[in-house]
């Protein structure tokens, strides 16, 4: 790893049972940038951001072969607790999928069930909701059901959530393809305030928002990744022909 | 063709209206024959429930009198029932859906609970008469009948706990664990208080069972006669099931009794009533928090 990587992914096969879904995945990403997976469906860009995070292995029979590495250690190494990966590493899904608490139980649920201490959580729920660009909405609120937010809302309480751990790095499986244009428009504002401080990894189905958003893009086929570069040579000019086939709207 | 159409049209509708009159008619003699039972229990046994029925022991060799201790005896075995089965069918079912590696020594566990589920009741009795009467040495007993009771309404339990968990929506576990929380703190925290309601709904058919069970006790709790109440868990109770079979095959004078066999059958159903209607209040508080 060089300097300004912060994880990388060494030779790592991936396996539903028998089924290969990842083959010899090699790639770094740098700190402090958002990089984008895409791909066409089942191309194994989401089954790659789920394996940052350990979160695959709720999956009975699935099998990771090579290695990740975060902060100098194999996260697949046996002593690696995946429960203190996961409050390094935040997850943000495609649908929203809020607590049924309070607004202000969603967002303190982490820190306080793993123990952080915090000597003030309302302090620590206000600024993680105006990080998610959410408090100016919801301030009023913070006692009422997430539940009665919009879908563009209850995306960026989300956002919010995982930002109260005070991860380093944040993945998103395709976090706007439920939410209107609107509601996406904000929450791509939000991606470039937020790799101020964060690494952002980013799975979508939609291109524009690729090459809108991204520093960085990886181009995923079948379970292997075809092309890896800066967001504007790869829609600008690729190196591969199966890449610009994909983004120039010819299969996929 | 527009006839033809027509035809078919009203040959679908007539089929539609004739499935509807089926359905209908079946809710009806459901309701009708569930309402006719009720019915006739209370005005056979309305005429002998006064306040010294129900707060009276038995007299007379059971011909008069009240019924007191068997109504006690019931809420304590059905409260030790639930007590009994419903942590551990709860956490049975946590085992199976959260835990267990989903294969074949899991569905073979699973056929298992179900097969338990048909086992008549009077083998449960036959059981807790050797296991925990006689090997456990625990007597015939409050506690014995419970553990009784307890585990014959273990498979309802357990089948209503997995499928109120497997109800609650995967997102919610993959949010919680994706912010570093541990499993077990998902479990307590997300999973099990989104599963409660429906747990309670199923519990409550087995709540019911608990109580109006007679063979099961029969062996394990069940007093033929006691006018004193019980001292601890390890005292024999009247039961009102028990007591029932009793007045109504071996009782002293079938014929007389008629009428309090009748208004302990009221009391019966009406306590069952009363267990579930608490557990329904419970569960509707537990929904109103909850919401997804």
């Amino acid at each position: 790893m060089e300097a300004g990587d912060i994880i990388s992914v060494n030779r790592v096969n991936f396996y539903y049972g028998a089924v290969r879904a990842l083959t010899d995945i090699s790639m770094t990403f740098k700190k402090n940038k958002v990089t984008a997976l895409i791909g066409p469906s089942g191309c194994g860009k989401s089954t790659l951001l789920r394996l940052l995070n350990r979160m695959n292995e709720l999956i009975d029979a699935t099998k990771v072969e090579g290695e990740i590495l975060f902060e100098g250690r194999n996260i697949y190494a046996p002593d690696v607790d995946p429960v203190e990966i996961r409050r390094k590493i935040g997850m943000v899904f495609q649908k929203p999928n809020p607590f049924p608490k309070t607004i202000h139980n969603n967002i303190s649920y982490g820190p306080k069930l793993t123990g952080t201490s915090v000597a003030d959580m309302d302090a620590l729920v206000e600024q993680s909701l105006k990080q998610a660009v959410l408090w100016d909405e919801v301030k009023d609120i913070l006692n009422k059901s997430a539940m009665n937010l919009s879908g563009g809302q209850q995306q960026r309480l989300c956002i919010a959530r995982a930002l109260a751990m005070k991860p380093d790095i944040l993945l998103m499986d395709e976090p706007t393809s439920a939410l209107d244009p609107i509601s996406t428009a904000k929450i791509e504002e939000l991606i470039e305030e937020l790799k101020e401080n964060y690494t952002i990894i980013i799975v979508t189905h939609n291109m524009q928002q690729a090459a809108r958003v991204s520093d960085e893009t990886a181009f995923f086929y079948l379970g292997n990744l075809i092309e890896y570069n800066k967001t504007e040579k790869i829609f600008t000019k690729p190196d591969v022909k199966q890449t610009e086939d994909y983004i120039t709207g010819r299969f996929g | 063709m527009k006839n033809l159409k027509n035809h078919s049209m009203r040959w679908r509708y007539f089929k539609q209206n004739v499935f509807f009159v089926l359905v209908r008619a079946s809710a009806l003699v459901i309701t009708l024959a569930l309402g006719g039972i009720l019915l006739y229990i209370l005005a056979n046994g309305i005429s002998v429930i006064s306040w010294d029925f129900i707060t009276k022991p038995p007299t007379d060799s059971m011909t008069k009198g009240g019924i007191m201790p068997a109504i006690l005896g019931t809420i304590y075995l059905t409260i030790g029932a639930i007590a009994i089965g419903l942590p551990l069918g709860i956490a049975s079912a946590v085992y199976l859906t959260e835990y267990a590696r989903q294969g074949r020594v899991i569905r073979l566990i699973k056929v298992g609970i179900n097969c338990l589920a048909g086992v008549p009741s009077v083998v449960f009795g036959l059981f807790g008469l050797g296991f925990f009467v006689i090997f456990l040495k625990f007597g015939s007993s409050i506690l014995s009948g419970s553990l009784t009771l307890g585990f014959l309404i273990l498979p309802t339990i357990i089948g209503a706990s997995e499928e109120a968990l497997k109800a609650v929506p995967q997102t919610f576990r993959e949010a919680s664990l994706s912010l570093g929380v541990s499993k077990w703190q998902t479990i307590y925290r997300i999973v099990l208080p989104n599963a409660l309601p429906g747990i309670l709904t199923g519990s409550i058919l087995g709540i019911g069972r608990a109580a109006g069970e007679t063979a099961p006790i029969m062996f394990t709790a069940a007093a033929y006669f006691t006018a004193k109440l019980p001292g601890s868990v390890f005292d024999e109770v009247m039961a009102l099931p028990y007591h029932i079979y009793v007045l109504a095959t071996a009782g002293t004078n079938i014929e007389a009794t008629r009428p309090i066999q009748f208004g302990t059958v009221l009391v019966l159903v009406a306590v069952v009533l009363g267990i579930d209607l608490i557990a329904i209040l419970i569960r509707g508080s537990m929904r109103r928090n909850k919401r997804w």
